[in-house]
């Protein structure tokens, strides 16, 4: 049999030194479990729709430079993190010292913090041994060159949205490992806003972990834009562990790239804790985009939720893989999952893959999938009211997501989101 | 013919029922009334037999029998029946098929012989004009997609239909309008002789003007508090549960 | 409820009813595989050249590949060296000329089986091929089929007698290498069923095949070819037991359906094979391929299973749409108990224009066992105006089992519709006490609960199946509801 190929040695080399000895010790050792680890093919059952997208040369593995100007342009309501290449820009960065929430460095921390945060970090990703959607965010343990952590005592509020913008120079081949963690205390509160855009046209890949814990009643929103340019393949995961009576609100809401990918893992562990997860992904061109879900239910009476849509034009290709899995002892779970996806061209490519995977009785679940192109009564009963061909295609199309991009409890996010979704109506359905 | 003797019940280890005394006779209608959370409700799934409530002192007899030594379905097959305050949906099985199984399992305990189908198409029919359901309903499975006053109408024609000798109706009356309310306490009505009892548990009076009993019982903290004719239930419409030295637990809770 | 688990589980403890060894003479290999036993095996059946050279092309891709280990189930390895490839009940003649010449002991079998070969030609108007350990014993009807044109025989008849047909088809919709267990069978399968029906003809009566693995430590591995013509229509049904044995045995069946143009194909089960006792010591792996193509415009295939045997099952009855307006369906329900373990759905793959299928599933889980569905519903660039709809439900009873859902769906073309839907419940307390109140019996109570939950499978099989289908819920349930 053909060996499968492995992990390019040259990923093993992380850069940046300043950190404290715990999360040097723990790079080292992840880094370790990495050599030779094969990458995903087609038989992986995680990356079977995926794989081939993935495409990592030896001149991608050298660390992009952590210095230059950022060149977003975004003005942020509200509390503001730069990471420019993977690396944390103090002066581009804007948020005040606030009354229990702690904003650190992973380089600023004392070594007793670093060692506690070392023994917690990659906890929420589940099981390592498993297939390689969490493999590939082990890159990301193995090279992470700064990381955030962002502490809420019990009680904090945090009174604005935190803006994380996450940005790549492309001016060169190479990878950028931004890292966050998130602890959030008892009946806590935060409104977390990770933006990942990109400059230059080189071949880059950005690989990002971020991963929230939730003490009891702590109330956490995660926003996730998706908007690198198309020669950066972005590789993220991001975990959620949740105690109870918690709950976290998610909406990633992703445009296409070469490879796109997100792993989203939830771990609903107290009683009463709840989860809703939202999505919407675009593609198009020769564009990709994956988003793989996992929501486990390990305590009785939790709650979650889960709504993703895909558009897919041109040739492009988008993959949904929602799993849900309910424990021996989650009896009276509650879940509700739901992707319906919208196939605008003949060349273009939709996989759904709804799992349930249940072992308590006392249980609701359902799931729904769909796949379909624009209702061509409804295009038509919009025609014959005089409205445009385009136009009539657009307001369906956004139809289709609109539900879910007003749901974003951001205002700035859903005016960026909704300024690329026009670029993308401009682009698709051109004088149509 | 229902005899209840110092009656003590729990669920999950907490007392609900604190030793209620009640004696039914024949012919007679009786109302149970009460606050939130008294155990009217309890009461009801007590006697029908609902394995959730631990029976822990006390007896009940029917006609002399020994009622908490039967199975639920025993009890039934001796003339219990529990119109339920929340009917339950079991999709796929039709209205009918139940119904008949029912029947038919009620006939067979008395040394009937099974109704055949076309026998009981009829007689379903019948009853379900009576309470003013569409006999189309008996074909959809049971409380399948009924609205809430379908369902309840559905629970009078069961009963209309197995003629117990006890009929025990929870909260029947909850979230019915004045029209539906009427058509249900005419089911009723029409349930009413002299060899059968109703006990109505009810949290208001307002079905009482439909079904005028015989007896009115408060039901408090899991015991008997007063007990007395038609006027008692009006007089409590009036002046609420207070004067009996009763904390009206939902009154309670919405004041919080 | 304690209480209503314990009656739960008396219903479900009832005992396998068709587990008894037939004593009779049989004829039969000594364990092991390799080339000669497969080439003892052709020349057993007088096979032509080119069968024993398929057959050896199959064996030698098998040896390359690996066990599948992705569905959701775990098992022992099988020893593929510990299982005899051949036992057949030895005759006293040459071969039975007709129901009168065969072996008596056997004849019996058939009737404890409840299949009384006798009755059934009178009664039942169904032809019925039985397939005993590996060979088949008995073809009824013979005759009034031959007048439409039918024809209806073993596969090792069809091999001698209408060797063209064969050639053309085998292996045609599940090709010699499709996977480990279908490469396994094309290798060494014994016998099986052969149905030819010839243009335009409507096949007068249901065609139907028993299976029964009795010897210890065989395997069974059939083969089923049937190939319905232009206009044609055949409705075929198969029934499946198996005694109690301790050790588990193997059965890796293919089943190959070709419906040319506007032909249709109904193929029904109702597996019963058995299960393993109720500490899941014993039973039937279950390993099978059944794959039907709709080659022909306007064709349908129809599958239709209940299965409630087997201690581990591995089947994905599917459907391969090439012709433009072809319809695919697939009707399942499947229950566990105890240890059983299953992992089956289907595939429904969307090649032809205006194709449409439909998928209808419903597990039923109970004591400890596993069923999961796993299905594919895929839509190739051609598939213009595709349709399919899914809908996936299970039932669960008692909190120590598992029910799972892992359907993947792929479209290629924007014109296609997929809708996909599944919910997961339980046979609920309230349930069963609204039907204990109205005086019904738990047993009653949960045998209607579940009927309803599959009646919308029951009601695609045949009248006599579904009754039998019914019944056969019942006694698999019994003792299981909580």
């Amino acid at each position: 049999m053909k060996q499968a190929p492995t992990l390019p040695a040259a990923f093993l080399h992380p850069a940046g030194q300043s950190m404290p000895e715990p999360l040097l010790a723990l790079r080292k050792q992840r880094g370790t479990a990495l050599v030779d680890m094969p990458l995903p093919t087609r038989k992986t059952e995680n990356w079977k729709y995926s794989s081939k997208y993935l495409k990592l040369t030896d001149d991608m593995a050298i660390s992009l430079p952590a210095e230059g100007k950022s060149g977003s342009s975004l003005a942020v309501p509200g509390y503001r993190v730069v990471f420019l290449n993977g690396v944390m820009m103090p002066e581009a960065s804007d948020y005040p010292d606030l009354d229990g929430i702690t904003i650190e460095r992973f380089g600023d921390l004392d070594d007793d913090e670093a060692a506690e945060l070392a023994d917690r970090m990659d906890s929420t990703l589940g099981d390592r041994s498993g297939q390689s959607a969490v493999q590939m965010a082990s890159l990301n343990s193995a090279r992470f060159e700064d990381g955030l952590l962002i502490r809420l005592k019990p009680e904090a509020v945090l009174d604005q949205p935190l803006f994380i913008v996450h940005e790549v120079t492309a001016d060169a081949s190479g990878s950028a490992y931004p890292r966050i963690f998130v602890e959030a205390g008892r009946h806590s509160q935060i409104t977390l806003v990770e933006e990942y855009i990109s400059s230059g046209g080189e071949s880059v890949m950005v690989n990002t972990v971020t991963e929230f814990t939730l003490a009891d009643g702590a109330n956490v929103t995660s926003i996730r834009l998706n908007m690198e340019g198309d020669n950066v393949q972005h590789i993220g995961a991001t975990g959620v562990r949740q105690q109870r009576s918690s709950r976290f609100e998610s909406h990633c809401v992703g445009f296409g790239g070469p490879l796109r990918r997100h792993d989203l893992q939830v771990r609903l562990e107290g009683e009463g804790a709840e989860c809703k997860l939202n999505g919407v992904v675009v593609t198009q061109g020769k564009q990709h985009y994956d988003n793989h879900t996992t929501i486990e239910h390990v305590a009785a009476h939790c709650n979650s939720e889960e709504t993703y849509r895909n558009i897919a034009a041109d040739q492009s290709h988008a993959v949904f893989n929602g799993r849900i899995h309910i424990h021996q002892d989650a009896q009276k779970s509650n879940a509700n999952m739901n992707n319906k996806n919208l196939l605008l061209s003949n060349g273009a490519e939709i996989d759904t893959k709804p799992e349930l995977e249940i072992y308590a009785d006392d249980v609701k679940c359902a799931h729904g999938a769909t796949i379909g192109q624009l209702d061509k009564t409804s295009l038509f009963y919009l025609v014959s009211r005089g409205i445009g061909r385009r136009e009539a295609n657009v307001l369906l199309t956004m139809a289709f997501i609109n539900e879910l991009v007003q749901q974003i409890p951001v205002e700035q996010v859903r005016e960026t989101a909704q300024t690329r979704l026009n670029q993308f109506f401009d682009q698709t359905f051109e004088g149509a | 013919m229902l005899s209840i003797k110092n009656l003590h019940a729990s669920v999950n280890g907490e007392e609900i029922l604190k030793g209620i005394n009640l004696e039914i006779k024949a012919g007679e209608v009786h109302a149970i009334m009460g606050p939130n959370g008294s155990g009217k409700s309890t009461l009801s799934q007590v006697l029908a037999g609902n394995e959730t409530f631990e029976v822990t002192e006390g007896d009940v007899t029917l006609n002399g029998e020994n009622l908490l030594e039967l199975e639920t379905e025993e009890r039934a097959r001796e003339g219990i029946f529990l119109a339920f305050q929340y009917p339950v949906e079991i999709p796929g099985v039709s209205n009918l098929q139940f119904l008949r199984t029912a029947v038919n399992a009620m006939r067979q305990h008395k040394g009937e012989g099974e109704m055949n189908a076309a026998e009981f198409m009829k007689l379903a029919k019948e009853v379900s004009r009576q309470v003013d359901l569409d006999p189309a309903f008996l074909k959809r499975g049971v409380n399948e997609g009924f609205s809430g006053g379908e369902k309840k109408r559905n629970e009078i024609m069961q009963a209309l239909l197995l003629q117990p000798k006890l009929a025990i109706l929870d909260e029947t009356d909850s979230g019915l309008d004045i029209d539906a309310l009427q058509v249900v306490s005419n089911g009723v009505n029409a349930l009413r002789a002299e060899d059968r009892a109703i006990l109505m548990v009810t949290h208001y009076q307002r079905l009482l003007n439909h079904i005028v009993p015989d007896y009115v019982h408060v039901l408090a903290g899991g015991r008997i508090v007063k007990s007395g004719g038609r006027e008692l239930a009006l007089e409590l419409e009036e002046r609420g549960y207070g004067w009996l030295g009763v904390k009206d637990e939902e009154a309670a809770n919405s004041a919080n | 409820m304690a209480t209503t688990d314990t009656e739960v589980n008396e219903l479900i403890k009832r005992e396998y009813e068709h587990g008894f060894v037939t004593d009779i003479e049989s004829d039969t290999f000594e364990p092991g595989l390799n080339e000669d036993v497969i080439a003892r095996l052709s020349a057993i059946k007088e096979e032509p050249e080119w069968m024993l050279a398929w057959r050896l092309k199959a064996y030698r891709r098998w040896l390359e590949m690996e066990e599948p280990d992705w569905a959701h189930v775990g098992y022992p390895k099988v020893d593929y060296n510990s299982i005899s490839y051949y036992s057949a009940p030895k005759r006293k003649e040459d071969m039975p000329q007709s129901l009168d010449e065969v072996d008596p002991e056997l004849l019996r079998t058939y009737e404890k089986l409840g299949i009384p070969l006798h009755e059934r030609e009178k009664l039942a108007g169904v032809a019925v091929d039985a397939v005993f350990d590996s060979v088949s014993v008995a073809t009824t009807f013979k005759e009034p089929l031959a007048k439409a044109g039918v024809i209806f025989c073993s596969i090792s008849e069809a091999v001698r007698d209408y060797p063209e047909l064969v050639q053309k088809y085998l292996g045609t919709v599940v090709p010699h290498g499709d996977n480990f267990f279908a490469a396994l069978n094309s290798a060494v399968f014994s016998d099986g069923t052969f149905v030819y029906v010839p243009k335009g003809v409507r096949c007068p009566m249901e065609l139907s095949t028993y299976f029964r693995i009795n010897a210890a430590n065989t395997g069974q591995f059939e083969r089923t070819l049937i190939i319905a013509e232009d206009s044609s229509y055949v409705s075929y049904l198969e029934g499946c037991t198996a005694p109690m044995r301790d050790e588990n045995q193997l059965h890796a069946a293919v089943v190959e359906l070709v419906a040319l143009d506007d032909a249709q194909i109904k193929y029904s089960t109702v597996q019963n094979w058995y299960p393993g006792d109720e500490n899941g010591k014993g039973g039937i792996f279950n390993f099978v391929t059944k794959r039907g193509a709709c080659i022909g415009r306007n064709s349908k295939i129809s599958w239709t299973q209940v299965e409630t045997g087997s201690a581990v099952t591995w089947k994905y009855p599917s459907c391969v749409l090439r012709g433009d307006n072809s319809v695919g369906e697939f009707y399942s329900v499947a229950l566990t108990n105890n240890y059983q373990q299953a992992d089956t759905g289907t595939k429904m793959v969307h090649l032809g224009k205006n194709t449409s299928s439909t998928i209808i599933s419903k597990g039923i889980s109970a004591g400890r066992s596993s069923n999961a569905y796993r299905g594919l519903v895929k839509f190739g660039p051609g598939a213009e105006g595709a349709r399919n709809f899914t809908q996936c439900d299970s039932l669960l009873i008692g909190d120590r089992c598992g029910a799972h859902t892992f359907p993947y769906i792929e479209s290629k073309n924007k014109s296609a519709i997929v809708e996909h839907e599944a919910t997961t419940s339980k046979v609920s307390d309230e349930q069963m006490f609204l039907c204990r109140q109205r005086g019904i019996d738990p047993e009653q109570a949960v045998s209607m609960i579940v009927n309803g939950f599959c009646k919308e499978v029951f009601k695609e099989l045949p009248m006599e199946f579904a009754v039998e289908a019914g019944k056969l819920l019942e006694v698999s349930l019994e003792g299981s509801v909580g």
